[in-house]
């Protein structure tokens, strides 16, 4: 029995369908459907993740065709009309009608008239859904479509199941025979199999925002619109079997497939008269020039030669010179960028500015990374500093136009948290309910609610409410929620983009969207360039811009001396709070171990300390045989089956030990015999969620394979952990020596220039791991003069200034101050002139507001007035906060009467540094834990460096301000950083203490920790902790040196939040 | 004492702090039995406050802890995984409040409540009824507490005097005109000021009240605001403010008092028909209409005795008020006794609602809903609210839940209405009359999977079917059950006799090969 299933939704349909397009693709191919037919609410979201369903390899050969449309909705009241173009032509026509639909609207809407099928009606086949009562609506819609388009309108005929089907399906006849269209059966399909009903329901309920017991008659009434085989669809169309057969006769009008959609390089960047190759060739030998003035070595001259072989023979001239194109934008604008991915560290890519890691530096084989078979765009992400990347975009879009030019879509999935607080809400349980079963999931990125996470919440997984909640919130997990732009993944095309895929507005303004996302441009081998923003990049900048005012120096990325010993040292020592990407703790604790000397090291230590090697045991591994410990030998097979070395070319470089991302995929090529073609989908099918089953199938055939020819199975095991963990996060070479480059960069100017480091770091916050205290402390202790913030002296960001000896100092900003607003800040420098004598000069001739001078008052910034934190803000205080009448502010007097001065109390250092750390989240003044030092010493409690010079096994007590809590991933230990005036102690406590010590270990500011030191043989300490003790409450002893409450109950002190804040909340990491 | 207190002139005001009132609510509510469930889980109120569940009150274990209101309920969760969260009931806190306000009653009439967890009595001249001030403060204390309230009290010239001593030396007895001694060493939050200006004069070293009080005036009113000195005077004694009473005030009140108590029924009843005319005259002024109508009998001996009766409609007709009341008197269980007779009678019109002025009726059918509605309230105010009930639609695709009965007066109008099932070609898709259960019925005859059946038995007698039409697939609402509960097809079909029957298979072929069938009604 031949039919096809033409009315599809899918979970692309957002909260409407209850199956993922995949499930569709393999649930027809076993029904044995003719074919299918995905049509989707006003979107083509969904498409390509059916297409890519069909290739599912497991499914037998006979395939279904897939059919490609769009349920089309409308908002004037015409029925829902399920379109699908014919040809290429109509796809085309579709896009651009579904596009306009949503440029009228916010994002993620679209709103259709039927009168817009008049410009876009050509090609398209239309099968008009009569709603369950239908009547005139459906009438005139018939009327009117068979006029613009005889002969391609059909009207579907579904069975409801509502008691009256017979009589309905009479009448629908009887309305088709009147406008001699034909009767096309379709079954309304919501869901995959019947059992998805109660998924269905819930997602109903979600986007109602309803419980189940308000929806009531929103659900659907029984679970039939379900994907039905042909035999039990013909068998309901008995009555009508012409409605069936007309299924095929419809699938059989149609020719477009999606791989008909041919993708064009923009032209725009290639001068007339030459082809793109000849202009690329021609730009890289004039870069090649600038870049080695000395004459191009003739190892590049060969590997650029190489290299533009390859782009002529893929045809990728074009890419290059768009990539080109952007960067040099940016580089006119003095905008600093960096390239990165799998072309990117390429010697072309070097000479013409989108990188700056020299090819001479590192060997990094272009051609091993662009795969062999396929006909994949190279993948160049670039950088820019996160504060102008927007001025990139705005270009990109004004270069290429709107239609054009659009961003990725990233299509934002249900996760486990997002999903059980969804899924609870739909079940009634209270939001406190809800929030403890989500908050026991560590982390939002597992797969699956798991029972001991729904224990951990303190509820019985028995429970039949939760247990519902729970398994239907893991059947949601994965499914599309919306659509939102990529980060900044573009798509410039030479012909329409809109003609390819609809487009659609963005929250921001200006800002437009596709409705696919990379993996489905991937599929389809159409080209993206990401730009994206990086924290770092600006820092550097400011750096630079700071090296040009105060060192008159000009640098660029590329021009930083390169491969300097000291700066190694540095790094060697951990001396690294600030620099790029080795900042982190774990990054810090790596450095002394891996001990980097030249560039290459550093591009492993970037890419070492990541899930990929760390959950395939390959770190360990690799730091023996760093040192000496071990010996290097390469992992080889059973003779019988291939040469002992086999795997030496892919791990040469890294001594035996896979580390990168494209090491493991070639290792599951060479060692376990995957195709190019298997290797990268085993790479799609971990970057994408909820492949669960095909990732079971590469694991049997990678570690089964590696095992069968002859391989050790716990290498091949962790072979295969390693690729998982690399998931969505990989981490290949290329991107590591990009980063890598970067690094260096940031640890030259951290271990040269230490002032400059740390002010263009504060100047570039937020970003990077340490909050502006730390970065400042360890300025300090680089002998780095810190100045406070000033009303004489600062500027909006933090500057450099040369104190009375000559020497380079770093003067606070205003910024650093918290509530102080950009322009007030520019009135006070602006009226500066050449200083402000007094409180009075300042509120006449700035003008700023009352709020303004107590916010600068509780900064301590009045002391070049000789007026510290408390007489400035008592003084202030008294400033009315309208403006001066007119004349008095002409006859320049006071206009209040004079005040005899006040002897107020003289404000104990303490209480400064705490209100420092309340203003600016840091004290040049003291540390907080300097005044608790003697009655901790009374205690015989350690400070941080006392402990940390313990021997190795000693038993200590210690404490300090938690700096930083942490648990990695399902780790079983939380990482600890403390702080005080001595510097920082790294304490970890296991599971089974934290346990019992949760309470302390969450909730303390201030904390004693008691239990063992522990010392590796580089030096590395960490203080294993046994007990802990919360002692927040000695920070009180700071501030209260007035009386105390009495009585049984200790007073409800007012919540304001500036009191609460007694010190910044640590940083805590789920 | 006590006269010199009224010869000075000076108020004695009380303050009650219970600062755990939210989890001491809910404690005292579980009562003993809480032992078996969880006696030592610390527990805390929570609230959602700019979007995030905030602690609003934690009971004296979890602040032993360190929960402290304000603190993020994820944090607190993550420090004590064992923790007992109930959601704020402020309303719930707010009657618990005013029921301890009218309980504090008997120590005096004048008694404010001071929001959110504190009551303030003015106790001027009362202390020597129970051992003296001191007295006073024990005996509330000691009361409360046994009610399993934590408590502070604390008893001054002003109530900001009062309140701040209650809150940071409970306690205290600030002798009269020394409230400024008193309080001179509490912090200078316990004026509770606002955030901004107590932090001012904390950052001005300013910690405690007396180092405020000694500061000039010019000096703090430039600073602080005028606002600020009138309560900072009136902490320290040196002025004073009425309290506000307690007792809500009724939107519209008439009263009628008497030279001699009246005992007489028929004197009481013509006097609130007096009074339900004065009032309703009161409440047409203001365009308005009440809802809860109260009658309040003050006996000479002091007791008194309310009744009250409600409308589903506004209304301030005097008629329809003392039908009302005449039905609620006469229903009491326990009759009005007026003992040595009633000396003053007020009637209080409570939940006043705008009501339009009388319109003449044009359309029966509004006048026949007001006659229903009538009805339904004389028929509340006899037989109790619960037993008039109402249907009402139900928004379900179950038959038999497709309407509910709920107490008529309090029907509001159904979110979903009355669906119309038949179109007026079609025969009806729903019986006439639907059985209170359905009956299985047996012989049936059906081809799987999805016929209507060709015969069936139903109490004893054989049907043999002539037309039929469906089905109708009806699922059952899962989440309601524990188990999985099959589908019902549903057929209308009509026997040789002519009579219709509305029947179901109970599991549809795909879940079962053995279906049970069933009827669920009839046509007519």
């Amino acid at each position: 029995m031949n039919y096809a299933e033409l009315a599809i939704t899918t979970n692309y349909s957002f909260l409407r369908g209850a199956s993922q397009p995949q499930e569709y693709a393999v649930a027809a191919t076993l029904q044995k459907h003719y074919a299918i037919g995905i049509a989707d609410r006003n979107t083509l979201a969904g498409v390509v993740r059916a297409y890519d369903g069909f290739e599912n390899p497991k499914l037998p050969k006979d395939k279904p065709r897939l059919l490609v449309g769009a349920r089309l909705v409308f908002r004037d009241g015409t029925p829902d009309i399920l379109s699908y173009p014919a040809d290429r032509a109509a796809y085309g026509r579709l896009c651009r009608l579904i596009s306009a639909g949503k440029l009228r609207a916010r994002k993620g809407e679209c709103h259709l008239d039927f009168a817009d099928l008049f410009q876009w009606h050509e090609g398209l086949l239309f099968i008009v859904m009569p709603p369950e009562k239908f009547g005139a609506e459906t009438k005139a819609t018939l009327e009117l479509l068979t006029q613009i388009a005889p002969r391609r309108v059909w009207l579907a005929a579904s069975r409801l199941h509502r008691g009256n089907d017979r009589k309905r399906m009479r009448e629908l006849q009887s309305m088709a025979d009147s406008w001699r269209v034909p009767l096309i059966a379709v079954n309304d399909v919501l869901y995959h199999s019947p059992e998805r009903r109660e998924l269905q329901d819930v997602v109903t309920c979600i986007r109602e925002h309803m419980t189940l017991d308000e929806a009531g008659k929103k659900l659907e009434v029984n679970a039939e619109r379900h994907l039905k085989p042909p035999e039990e669809m013909a068998r309901l169309f008995r009555d009508h079997p012409r409605a069936i057969a007309e299924t095929i006769k419809f699938a059989d009008r149609i020719s477009f497939t999606l791989d008909q959609l041919k993708y064009n390089y923009p032209g725009e960047p290639v001068p007339p008269g030459k082809t793109a190759q000849q202009h690329l060739e021609d730009l890289t030998w004039e870069g090649a020039e600038r870049r080695y003035p000395g004459g191009i070595p003739d190892s590049v001259r060969q590997t650029l030669r190489k290299e533009l072989r390859l782009i002529e023979n893929r045809n990728y001239a074009h890419y290059f010179l768009t990539v080109h194109d952007i960067v040099r934008y940016a580089n006119e604008k003095k905008i600093l960028c960096q390239g990165r991915g799998s072309a990117a560290n390429s010697a072309v890519c070097y000479v013409l500015g989108i990188t700056a890691v020299d090819p001479m530096q590192i060997d990094l084989l272009f051609e091993r990374f662009v795969s062999e078979k396929r006909a994949e765009p190279p993948d160049i992400d670039v950088d820019f500093e996160h504060e102008r990347r927007e001025e990139v975009i705005q270009h990109i879009y004004k270069r290429y136009g709107h239609d054009r030019a659009a961003l990725t879509a990233t299509v934002i999935c249900y996760r486990p948290r997002s999903a059980i607080r969804e899924v609870g809400k739909v079940f009634g349980l209270t939001e406190d309910v809800t929030a403890a079963l989500a908050s026991g999931v560590w982390g939002s990125w597992g797969a699956m609610l798991k029972e001991h996470e729904v224990r951990q919440g303190n509820f019985d997984p028995r429970n039949l409410v939760i247990a519902r909640a729970v398994m239907l919130a893991n059947q949601l997990i994965g499914f599309p929620r919306h659509l939102s732009q990529h980060v900044g993944g573009f798509v410039l095309t030479r012909d329409r983009l809109d003609e390819i895929v609809p487009i659609g507005p963005a929250a921001m303004d200006d800002r437009y969207f596709i409705e696919w996302d990379k993996d489905d441009l991937d599929r389809l081998g159409i080209m993206k360039v990401d730009v994206l923003a990086l924290g770092m990049l600006t820092c550097i900048r400011k750096a630079f811009d700071l090296f040009k005012r105060h060192e008159n120096r000009e640098f660029t990325l590329a021009t930083i001396p390169r491969e300097q010993p000291e700066v190694y040292d540095m790094l060697c020592k951990a001396d690294a709070i600030g620099v790029f990407q080795v900042e982190s703790r774990a990054q810090m604790n790596m450095l002394p171990r891996l001990k980097p000397r030249e560039f290459y090291d550093l591009v492993i230590e970037v890419a070492i300390v990541r899930p990929g090697p760390i959950q395939g045991d390959m770190v360990h591994p690799y730091l023996r045989r760093r040192c000496g410990q071990e010996k290097v030998v390469f992992p080889a097979p059973d003779p019988k089956f291939g040469p002992a070395d086999e795997l030496k070319q892919v791990l040469g470089k890294t001594m035996g030990v896979p580390l990168f991302q494209e090491q493991a995929m070639k290792l599951a090529i060479v060692a376990a015999e995957f195709t190019p073609e298997e290797a990268n989908g085993l790479r799609r099918a971990m970057a994408t969620f909820r492949h669960v089953g095909t990732i079971d199938r590469f694991r049997e055939k990678m570690i089964g394979g590696m095992i069968r020819r002859g391989y050790n199975a716990d290498f091949a095991e962790r072979c295969f952990k390693q690729i998982e963990g690399f998931g969505s996060y990989g981490f290949p070479e290329s991107h590591a020596a990009s980063f890598a480059h970067l690094v260096y960069i940031s640890a030259w100017i951290k271990c040269h220039h230490p002032a400059v480091f740390a002010c263009a770091l504060l100047n570039a916050q937020p970003m990077g791991f340490y909050a502006p205290a730390e970065i400042v402390r360890d300025a300090r202790e680089h002998g780095v003069e810190v100045l406070p913030p000033d009303i004489n002296f600062s500027q909006w960001d933090n500057t450099l200034e040369r104190n009375t000896c000559g020497v380079i100092a770093l003067r606070l900003g205003f910024r650093q101050i918290d509530g102080m607003s950009e322009a007030q800040a520019a009135e006070i420098v602006n009226a500066r002139g050449y200083g402000y004598g007094s409180l009075d000069q300042l509120v006449r001739r700035s003008g700023i507001f009352k709020h303004t001078l107590v916010t600068l008052a509780e900064a301590d910034a009045f002391r070049s007035l000789g007026m510290d934190r408390r007489e400035a803000l008592w003084a202030v205080r008294r400033i009315s906060d309208v403006k001066p009448l007119p004349l008095f502010a002409a006859a320049r007097a006071p206009e209040q009467a004079r005040e005899d001065r006040a002897a107020l109390p003289a404000m104990p250092l303490s209480e400064h540094v705490l209100a420092d750390y309340q203003m600016l989240r840091l004290s040049l003044k003291a540390y907080p834990m300097q005044f608790l030092r003697a009655k901790y010493d009374r205690e015989k409690i350690l400070s941080c460096t006392q402990a940390a010079n313990m021997a190795d096994g000693k038993f200590v007590r210690a404490a300090g301000i938690v700096l930083v809590r942490q648990r990695p991933g399902e780790g079983n230990a939380v990482f600890i950083t403390l702080s005080d005036e001595t510097g920082i102690l790294n304490a970890v406590v296991w599971l089974s203490v934290f346990e019992r010590y949760r309470r302390e270990t969450m909730g303390a500011r201030v904390l004693l920790i008691e239990g063992r030191i522990q010392k590796s043989p580089e030096g590395i300490v960490h203080l294993v902790s046994e007990r802990l003790i919360d002692r927040s409450e000695d920070l009180k002893l700071l501030s209260e040196n007035g009386p105390t409450a009495t009585g049984p109950i200790e007073p409800y002190v007012p919540r304001h939040p500036r009191n609460v804040r007694v010190l910044p909340k640590s940083r805590d990491f789920h | 004492m006590a006269t010199m207190d009224l010869f000075t002139n000076r108020r004695r005001i009380l303050s009650i702090w219970l600062p755990r009132l939210p989890t001491d609510r809910l404690t005292r509510k579980a009562g003993p039995k809480k032992n078996c469930a969880a006696p030592d889980k610390p527990l805390v109120v929570a609230i959602k406050t700019d979007n995030a569940l905030r602690i609003y009150a934690a009971d004296r274990k979890a602040a032993r802890l360190g929960l402290k209101p304000g603190m993020p309920l994820a944090d607190a969760r993550a420090m004590i995984p064992a923790l007992e969260v109930a959601e704020a009931d402020l309303p719930a806190d707010r009657a618990l409040l005013e029921n301890i306000a009218q309980w504090c009653d008997r120590f005096t009439p004048l008694v404010a409540l001071d929001p959110p967890d504190g009551l303030l009595l003015d106790v001027t001249g009362v202390g020597h009824l129970f051992g003296g001030e001191r007295g006073l403060c024990e005996i509330v204390h000691m009361k409360l507490a046994a009610q399993g309230f934590i408590v502070q009290c604390a008893l001054a010239g002003t109530a900001a005097a009062a309140r701040a001593l209650s809150h940071y030396a409970p306690g205290t007895i600030a002798p009269p005109g020394k409230e400024d001694e008193a309080i001179a060493g509490l912090p200078v939050a316990a004026l509770q000021l606002n955030d901004a200006i107590v932090h001012g004069l904390k950052r001005a070293g300013l910690k405690t009240i007396g180092q405020v009080a000694s500061r000039t005036r010019p000096e703090l009113a430039a600073r602080f605001g005028k606002a600020m000195m009138a309560h900072l005077d009136h902490a320290l004694g040196k002025s004073e403010r009425p309290l506000s009473p307690l007792r809500p005030l009724p939107d519209f009140l008439a009263e009628h008092r008497f030279a001699d108590p009246v005992t007489a029924q028929e004197a009481i009843l013509a006097c609130l028909e007096d009074l339900a005319a004065a009032l309703g005259g009161i409440l047409e002024k203001n365009g308005q209409g009440a809802r809860e109508m109260t009658a309040v009998f003050f006996r000479a001996d002091g007791a008194v005795r309310r009744l009250s009766v409600q409308t589903g409609a506004p209304t301030r007709d005097a008629k329809i008020i003392m039908r009302l009341f005449r039905e609620r008197i006469d229903s009491l269980a326990d009759p009005l006794d007026p003992g040595f007779g009633f000396d003053l009678i007020r009637l209080e019109a409570g939940c006043a609602e705008r009501q339009g002025g009388e319109m003449p009726d044009f359309e029966a059918d509004a006048r026949a809903a007001r006659e229903v509605a009538f009805l339904v309230d004389r028929l509340a105010a006899r037989f109790g609210t619960q037993r008039v009930q109402r249907f009402v639609p139900q928004d379900t695709h179950i038959p038999e839940a497709a309407c509910a009965a709920v107490p008529a007066q309090y029907a509001t109008p159904p979110k979903t209405a009355w669906q119309i099932k038949r179109n007026v070609s079609e025969a009806p898709r729903r019986p006439l009359r639907l059985l209170a259960r359905p009956e299985p019925i047996e012989d049936v005859m059906a081809l799987a999977p999805d016929s209507p059946p060709r015969r069936f038995k139903w109490r004893h007698v054989q049907h043999r079917i002539a037309h039929a039409d469906g089905p109708e697939r009806i699922a059952m609402e899962w989440w309601r059950h524990q188990d999985r509960m099959p589908a019902r097809d549903y057929f209308r079909v009509e026997d040789e006799e002519g009579r219709r029957f509305w029947l179901y298979r109970e599991g549809i072929y795909a879940e079962t090969r053995e279906p049970k069938w069933y009827i669920h009604g009839v046509f007519a």
